[in-house]
């Protein structure tokens, strides 16, 4: 099958998974693809992966999601 | 100055338990309200609300919060709702609260909102019923907040705050495709926010997009989801609203604490 659907596939079952993402992008670069974003947690993070590896075993995937920073602010936006 | 702490998007599970509450703990030191701009939950279930609940129960400032798309995927908005009131957040649709902190009156109108799209790019009320429908669900949504927004001129608040969870502007959904605009705001809740009259609109849904923007009347709109803002929340404040101004100091000083609508 196309690449292009089985990505669209991927997109589909994350959002249908135990994240419910919907932030994540997933774009193909050259031969692999490339998943992109900021997910919840580092258990998401592991979750996407696999769906991904598993949509896409013969596809290189190149993983960048970054897992939510929870630090509180160190100065407020000033608004006049 | 009236300290105004938001977040966005924060999509807590199971597996989230305690991760917000050390930064959410620091609020009585550094803000006067929470705002939580939907998309609470990542399916919205009782127990993801549950998780919720428990990290903004009790944090000594007043939390206010809109749902968002991912709080409505179970059908159960009603029962998250019903358990983040329980935690003693004030749930808005359609409707405003007035909520005192340190002397201070903040006037939240709030609504999930929906989306359409913007001027010139925009779905229209026309053709198959689900497409009207679409626009007419978006429409109603932006006439809740126009109505909770009017209706906060008259209760004397310091600052009057529109909280969405979907966009009112394109400016802050910058980084996003242009292609899916349409589905992360529309112009009617600026609209709305423009015609009633406010000091700030936050809004969450636009990962990828941009923290800052301004309605075409002059609103600065905040975008806060959790992965554009990078924090726990952030913090913005605004000074008081000037006496002599019309669109929010006249009116009567209500009695009470906090008054939901």
């Amino acid at each position: 099958m196309n690449l292009e659907y089985r990505v669209a596939h991927v997109a589909e079952r994350l959002a249908a998974g135990q994240c419910g993402e919907l932030g994540v992008r997933a774009e193909i670069r050259g031969g692999a693809v490339l998943l992109t974003g900021t997910v919840p947690s580092a258990g998401c993070r592991d979750d996407i992966l696999r769906v991904a590896h598993d949509e896409l075993p013969d596809v290189p995937v190149h993983c960048d999601l970054v897992v939510a920073e929870n630090a509180p602010p160190d100065h407020p936006e000033e608004l006049p | 100055m009236t300290r105004v702490a938001a977040v966005g998007d924060i999509h807590l599970g199971p597996d989230s338990r305690g991760t917000l509450r050390p930064a959410f703990d620091t609020l009585p030191d550094c803000a006067d309200v929470l705002l939580l701009a939907g998309d609470l939950t990542r399916h919205g279930t009782p127990e993801e609300a549950r998780v919720v609940a428990g990290e903004i129960a009790d944090l000594g400032v007043p939390v206010v919060a809109v749902l968002g798309n991912h709080d409505h995927h179970d059908d159960h908005p009603d029962e998250i709702t019903a358990i983040l009131r329980d935690a003693g957040a004030h749930v808005l649709e359609g409707e405003a609260t007035v909520v005192t902190h340190g002397g201070l009156r903040i006037g939240v109108a709030g609504t999930k909102g929906f989306g359409g799209g913007f001027v010139g790019r925009c779905a229209g009320e026309f053709g198959e019923p689900v497409m009207r429908e679409f626009v007419r669900y978006s429409r109603h949504r932006a006439d809740g907040l126009r109505t909770a927004l009017e209706e906060l001129r008259g209760r004397e608040c310091d600052v009057r705050i529109a909280l969405t969870h979907f966009a009112p502007v394109p400016d802050t959904l910058a980084g996003e495709p242009l292609e899916i605009y349409p589905f992360l705001g529309s112009y009617l809740l600026a609209e709305a926010i423009d015609t009633a009259g406010a000091d700030l609109a936050v809004h969450g849904h636009a990962h990828a997009g941009t923290e800052h923007g301004m309605t075409g009347g002059g609103v600065r709109v905040r975008n806060v989801a959790q992965p554009v803002i990078e924090r726990a929340f952030h913090v913005y404040s605004l000074n008081p609203r000037d006496p002599g101004e019309g669109s929010g100091a006249t009116g009567t000083r209500s009695p009470e604490d906090t008054v939901r609508q």
